[in-house]
């Protein structure tokens, strides 16, 4: 199916509406730091700098210019891909963000693929054996993985296997760059960000696959006789699929919230790390340029869902555009 | 004496299911504890007895005590009170905050609403536990900042759901009738439209409940919640993290008792919008 | 002009009907209590004929197509009695060998065409799957070709370029028609068409109803077109089964029935459907449609009929044969009526 005129107008406000929020939030940020209580030049550099060494450092800043030269220089220099610089060693905040980025990415997206390869299959299975001792289980289970926080779980993780257990090595990466290494330390984080996400991807499953199975179009597929597993598997499973494409999309910003928490319980270096350094070191340009990227990786993200969701339900477009913007 | 009747009647019906009794049954022993902590609490919370330091459980210190001998039954009980202040503010922050937007949305034309839109989509596009780590890193950790940051991630949600409510309400005929005799916006706002919207924002409330508890004890498992003397769950956690080579109890029985708190909160609020709103009941 | 009344043809008449319904009752439960759906249903389909199946919203039409398939509602509690196709009764066959008959011997088209259809995959999608269930070897291209001279010849224009389509891309009228050939692409003997016009606007109607007076020609199975219009069903069909209640009231050939109805339900539907005295004005029935809730005992219809005597409330009227070929389930069928 080619682009129309309906889908490019709606990608369209979708995209404008993307930018606003980044721009929202950009500018959010750039309140926050000019809000930093105190002289930011004591509050970096300590009690004990000398006046020329503030003075120095505040011109270095741009901190000695107004508020809107400031908030200027702030959105052309994001705009340009430039982050700003680490307040003590000067590095670049866009390198070192882009050095720990990939970690945090592949984190996240793996504990989505788990979350989807486990989840899919069990709520299929629950809705078609609904009532059963599974389907009982099923619930109880997902509901308890759904609730308990997961950096709780990571605890949980770490404390059995590590401790207990002592199967894993879980702590940090390896250093060695070795792929099976790093993928052995993989494991622990992801299944920690990944269960929630499976007992929520199960129920989820279950509860649109029990919907779409009761709908009209699933009695003409059964009237003509087609097998069960086709049934279920290629024409009810796409239908069930949306709300997760959709959940997913929104569940993002939660996943990266939980990432941030899982890398510092088994010591990962990633977007989590990155962010709780900086403010244990009140170093705010690194914070604030991390931030910045999780929001824009979020957005981004949820544009990706909404691009992906009108491409599987070619109804959606229509849908979105009747009853105005999307989550 | 209507609402009582009410209350009560929806939480038999919560109590029926057996995730609903055990979720009532987790939520009315944390609400205790939280409230009678000082009558519950076996030790003081805070007293250090260094000679007993990691001690396993015994009669005398039922889960043990943590790496400066605090009593961790008891720190646990005063941590409930911690995590119950931060999530009944936060919730009521957002709740009030999130209402008032949205009905204020629903009543205001459609271009006249889309800042409040607009503010709705930004707070959301922030992940809250990032927004809450980037305000807490500018401002420092205090427990009032926590429940406002929190309060203002989870303000999108009540805007939305009020405003939806508010307006399919808007239009409905006894809403028209009201009108036609007279009635002004604001009695209709408050005897008409705020009773009938409390059920889902009710039900939305208690539902966030875990996500609180979740985001407080994540922000103090950092050390970047709570400020000490006040220990919260997360605070017990990470005291426990922290000497996890020496003993591992600490930290379990900590996790334990905020993984059981999560799962009680969710499966109450799950059973309260099963109860509130059958159409929203997921098949079962 | 028929000379013999109720003489049709020579070789359907004398061949054992394609499926004989027997003493079919369906239950189900309901928020009220136990609905009876239907009741004692008995009904034969001749081969190569199309019987149209008349009643009120509630009369359990609906439900009887959905029985021949055995695709019941789940809340349904019991069914009863015994449905012989071929010499094969169905209710005694398990899942998989009554599977074997759906989409091969007998196929249906349901009244929603809006709904019928899965939105995420294509008409072609929908098409070849069905096919492959017949053949599963069937290569894609042939199968693309089959389905495509079949759209063409239910008059879906464009067909090569519709099978890309999705269902939201089709009218209400297309898509009927795209059922349609679904349920031809089968070659069934038995196509049950359950009120597949009741969701379109009266000019698409028209359209579909001369699609199924076309297929007379190419098409040898018989029909069971299930209506609550019963001057469509007098157009196009050649028997008529006219049901109230959950209980079939008359059947028999559809020019003899409208000519000389024999049960007081028909003659009130009759009488609904042409108004005698052409000021426009519209007759209806006085009283409601039946509680399938209630206990019977009595002739469902007796609350609404104008001729009821003491035996009418006594007992159930059974369904007594009028003649060689009618059937009509009232005490008083040869006395009062015409």
């Amino acid at each position: 199916m080619g682009i129309t005129a309906e889908t490019a107008r709606y990608l369209a406000s979708r995209l404008v509406t993307s930018i606003i929020i980044v721009f929202g939030a950009m500018l959010l940020l750039f309140t926050l730091s000019a809000l930093v209580p105190g002289d930011p030049a004591v509050t970096l550099l300590g009690p004990q700098a000398t006046p020329e060494l503030a003075a120095h450092f505040i011109r270095e800043m741009g901190l000695d210019q107004p508020l809107h030269i400031r908030l200027w220089r702030f959105f052309s220099n994001v705009l340009t891909g430039n982050l700003g610089q680490d307040v003590l060693s000067g590095r670049y905040v866009t390198g070192m963000v882009g050095a720990v980025l990939p970690s945090t990415i592949i984190l996240t997206f793996m504990a989505i693929f788990l979350a989807v390869l486990f989840g899919v299959p069990l709520g299929c299975f629950a809705a078609t054996h609904r009532g059963s001792f599974f389907d009982h289980v099923l619930a109880i289970l997902s509901v308890t993985f759904i609730a308990i926080p997961s950096f709780v779980v990571a605890i949980f993780l770490l404390l059995v296997f590590a401790i207990w257990l002592d199967w894993l090595p879980v702590l940090g990466t390896s250093g060695t760059g070795s792929f099976a290494d790093e993928a052995k330390r993989m494991i622990l984080p992801t299944i920690a960000l990944a269960i929630g996400w499976i007992g929520f991807i199960a129920r989820l499953v279950r509860s649109s696959m029990l919907e779409i199975l009761g709908e009209n179009h699933i009695r003409t597929m059964r009237a003509y006789g087609l097998p069960e597993r086709l049934i279920v598997y290629k024409y009810a499973l796409k239908n069930a699929c949306i709300p997760i494409i959709a959940i997913l999309g929104l569940g993002i910003g939660r996943l990266l919230g939980g990432a941030v928490l899982v890398e510092i319980v088994f010591s990962r270096p990633g977007l989590g790390r990155l962010v709780y350094d900086a403010i244990a070191a009140r170093n705010y340009p690194v914070l604030q340029g991390s931030v910045l990227v999780v929001v824009l990786l979020f957005v981004v993200t949820n544009l990706l869902v909404d691009l992906s969701y009108s491409a599987i339900d070619p109804r959606i477009r229509r849908r979105a555009e009747r009853e105005g913007m999307p989550k | 004496m209507i609402v009582l009747r009410a209350t009560w009647k929806i939480l038999t019906q919560v109590a029926r299911s057996f995730g609903g009794g055990l979720g009532l049954i987790i939520v009315l022993t944390v609400l205790c504890s939280a409230v009678f902590a000082p009558l519950i609490a076996t030790h003081d919370p805070d007293r250090i007895d260094v000679l007993h330091r990691f001690a396993a459980p015994t009669l005398e210190h039922i889960m043990g005590t943590d790496h400066l001998g605090r009593d961790m039954f008891s720190r646990l009980v005063h941590g409930s009170t911690v995590a119950m202040t931060v999530a009944l503010c936060a919730i009521l922050f957002a709740l009030t905050s999130g209402t008032i937007l949205g009905i204020v949305a629903a009543f205001l034309s459609t271009r006249a609403e889309r800042p409040i839109l607009v503010l709705f989509d930004v707070i959301s596009s922030f992940p809250s536990l990032v927004l809450a780590l980037a305000i807490v890193g500018v401002f420092g950790a205090s427990t009032s900042l926590v429940i406002v940051v929190v309060g203002i991630t989870l303000l999108p949600h009540f805007g939305r759901v009020a405003r939806a409510q508010v307006l399919t309400l808007k239009n409905a005929p006894f809403l028209e009738a009201e009108r036609l005799l007279g009635a002004s916006t604001m009695r209709i706002i408050f005897v008409h439209l705020l009773p009938n919207i409390a059920g889902p924002l009710v039900v939305l409330a208690s539902m966030d409940i875990p996500l609180v508890i979740t985001i407080e004890a994540g922000l103090s498992f950092l050390g970047l919640g709570v400020r000490p003397p006040l220990a919260s769950w997360g605070t017990l956690i990470q005291d426990g993290y922290q000497f996890l080579s020496q003993s591992a109890v600490p930290v379990t029985v900590a996790s334990v008792a905020l993984g059981v708190a999560t799962l009680g909160f969710t499966l109450f609020g799950e059973a309260l919008r099963d109860a509130v709103d059958p159409r929203l009941a997921r098949a079962h | 002009m028929r000379l013999i009344p109720g003489w049709h043809g020579r070789i359907e008449m004398t061949l054992s009907p394609l499926m004989q319904i027997e003493n079919l009752s369906v239950d189900a439960a309901t928020e009220r209590g136990t609905a009876h759906l239907l009741h004692h249903v008995s009904l034969d389909i001749a081969r190569g004929r199309i019987l149209g199946v008349v009643g009120e919203s509630g009369s359990g039409k609906s439900t009887l197509a959905s029985c021949l398939l055995r695709l019941l509602p789940s809340n349904v509690t019991r069914v009863e009695g015994r449905l012989i196709f071929d010499g094969v009764d169905l209710m005694t066959l398990d899942a998989d060998a009554m599977n074997a008959y759906r989409g091969r011997r007998i196929a249906m088209i349901f009244q929603d065409p809006m709904t019928a259809l899965n939105p995420l995959f294509t008409i072609g999608t929908h098409l070849i799957d069905v096919l492959r269930r017949r053949d599963s070897g069937i290569d894609r291209e042939l199968a693309l070709a089959t389905a495509e001279a079949m759209l063409t010849t239910v008059g879906v224009p464009d067909a090569r370029l519709r099978l890309g389509a999705y269902p939201h891309q089709l009218s209400g009228g297309m898509r009927q028609r795209v059922m349609i050939a679904m349920a031809l692409l089968v070659e069934p003997d038995l196509l049950l068409a359950d009120e597949p016009t009741t969701a379109l606007d009266a000019t698409i109607e028209a359209q579909i109803v001369q699609l199924f007076d076309e297929l007379r020609q190419r098409f040898s199975g018989s029909i069971v077109f299930i209506s609550h219009h019963l001057g469509l069903v007098a157009e196009l069909c050649d028997d008529l089964c006219v049901m109230y209640g959950g209980t079939v009231v008359e059947t028999g050939p559809v020019a003899d029935v409208v000519a000389d109805p024999r049960h007081p339900y028909t003659k009130a539907l009759l009488a609904c459907e042409i108004d005698p005295d052409g000021d426009g004005k519209l007759l209806s029935i006085r009283g409601d449609v039946p509680d399938p809730v209630n206990e019977g005992g009595q002739c469902v219809f007796a609350p609404r009929c104008g001729h009821v005597i003491a035996g009418c409330v006594s007992n159930e009227p059974p369904l007594q044969a009028i003649g060689e070929v009618r059937r009509a389930a009232c005490i008083r069928a040869h006395e009062i009526l015409p």
